[in-house]
């Protein structure tokens, strides 16, 4: 059955395909979940509306309400997306660094944005918008980075859609942002497949976005439990864009640069698997396809070009 | 053996600016000690109780040490080893 009674209706439920040509041998098999496939194109419309849901459900939201939210992109975008259809006026904090289609798509669907500094990255806009929140008590702000609504929207929906598709799976890796997707998936594999491996992709950004003023503004997400995941990957800018350019050439995938750092991950836990003669089933996300970073530059030019340009911007 | 450890700006005060130090040692405590040596008072910012602090992550190979023996991940020649405060990340 693919008809739903709304745009919001049909989210969820996306396609996994295999990566013949990317997996490193006929036992150890590369699977892509293509989240992409989402009403505004990422994996983040599942938190989104699982956020809006909830707060509806607990009487927080009401029609009319102001919605604030501290997002580099893919969330205000399915905010926005879900709060213009139900009556929200929608405020998204986000750090300059980031990519103009991105601030031209949150603008389309009716989001105001207040920018934070690029210093900083999204500490910072975190940092703003709690700040914004205690100045407008009658503001909700979903908080995606501590909202438990995030991680369960992975635990109902993604995780049980990949066990459905993928009985054999043996790993799953996921992007760390607000480590939502990776908390939610790893509480329904612990309960039904505990031997799933849990590994996460962690961008690593140019010195800018690291700029505290001191160690004691480090920010943990309030979702995040290390104990619900196995391995932990940081990856540049060079590897996700030299991954994200292996998807086109080896696949015909177009994805964004965030999956190129999960792909990364992905294939050095494969190439583990393939030196420890094991076999393996190893299912990633796709977050979200190329168009939104056109414009960075990250698919033209030579990798040093490429990774000059994302120096200092929130690639992910 | 030397191994070329990266360090975040907020913690360049310790080594006269520079961004990446050589330091020795067979697993990471090692390697923490070898940098005290050199920048004293680097290493309280780094563990605290004997673990990795809180709001830091130490990287060997792109790795979080935390999920790979925590201080006593082996460290051998060729190594990268990688510095960071936890910051949040895009979302």
């Amino acid at each position: 059955m693919v008809r739903y009674d709304s745009l919001i209706d049909s989210g969820g439920h996306t396609p996994m395909i295999g990566l013949p040509n990317l997996s490193p041998s006929a036992d150890v098999r590369l699977w892509a979940k293509l989240e992409d496939r989402n009403p505004t194109g990422s994996i983040k419309d599942r938190a989104a509306l699982s956020m809006i849901n909830q707060a509806e459900a607990d009487g927080l939201l009401t029609p009319g309400c102001t919605i604030l939210e501290p997002t580099s992109g893919n969330t205000g975008i399915s905010l926005a997306m879900v709060a213009r259809q139900r009556g929200y006026r929608l405020v998204c904090v986000m750090p300059e660094n980031t990519s103009i289609e991105r601030r031209q798509l949150l603008t389309m669907w009716g989001a105001e944005i207040i920018s934070s500094p690029a210093a900083g990255g999204s500490n910072e806009a975190v940092r703003m918008a709690k700040g914004i929140a205690a100045q407008n008590p009658d503001w909700v702000m979903l908080y995606q980075y501590g909202n438990p609504a995030n991680a369960d929207a992975h635990y109902r929906g993604t995780a049980p859609e990949i066990l459905a598709d993928l009985p054999e799976i043996t790993h799953f890796v996921g992007g760390l942002g607000t480590t939502g997707t990776l908390m939610g998936v790893s509480r329904f594999f612990r309960e039904h497949k505990p031997e799933v491996r849990i590994v996460a992709a962690e961008p690593r950004y140019g010195e800018l976005v690291y700029g505290l003023r001191n160690l004691d503004e480090g920010f943990v997400p309030e979702l995040y439990d290390a104990s619900l995941i196995d391995s932990r990957f940081s990856v540049g800018p060079r590897d996700a864009v030299k991954r994200v350019r292996e998807l086109i050439d080896h696949e015909g995938l177009f994805a964004g640069i965030s999956t190129g750092a999960i792909l990364h991950a992905a294939i050095a836990q494969a190439n583990k698997v393939v030196k420890a003669g094991e076999s393996a089933d190893i299912c990633f996300v796709i977050a979200d396809g190329g168009w939104k970073y056109l414009s960075t530059g990250a698919y033209e030019g030579t990798l040093d070009e490429a990774e000059d340009r994302l120096d200092g911007q929130l690639w992910a | 053996m030397t191994i070329e450890v990266r360090i975040p700006t907020i913690l360049r005060t310790y080594t006269n600016d520079e961004r990446a130090v050589d330091a020795a040692g067979d697993d990471v405590r090692a390697l923490i000690a070898d940098l005290e040596s050199n920048f004293a008072g680097i290493a309280e910012r780094l563990v605290e109780n004997d673990e990795v602090r809180r709001f830091v992550n130490i990287y060997v190979n792109d790795e979080d040490i935390r999920f790979t023996g925590g201080l006593e991940t082996a460290i051998s020649d060729g190594d990268t080893v990688v510095i960071l405060p936890a910051v949040a990340g895009g979302c």
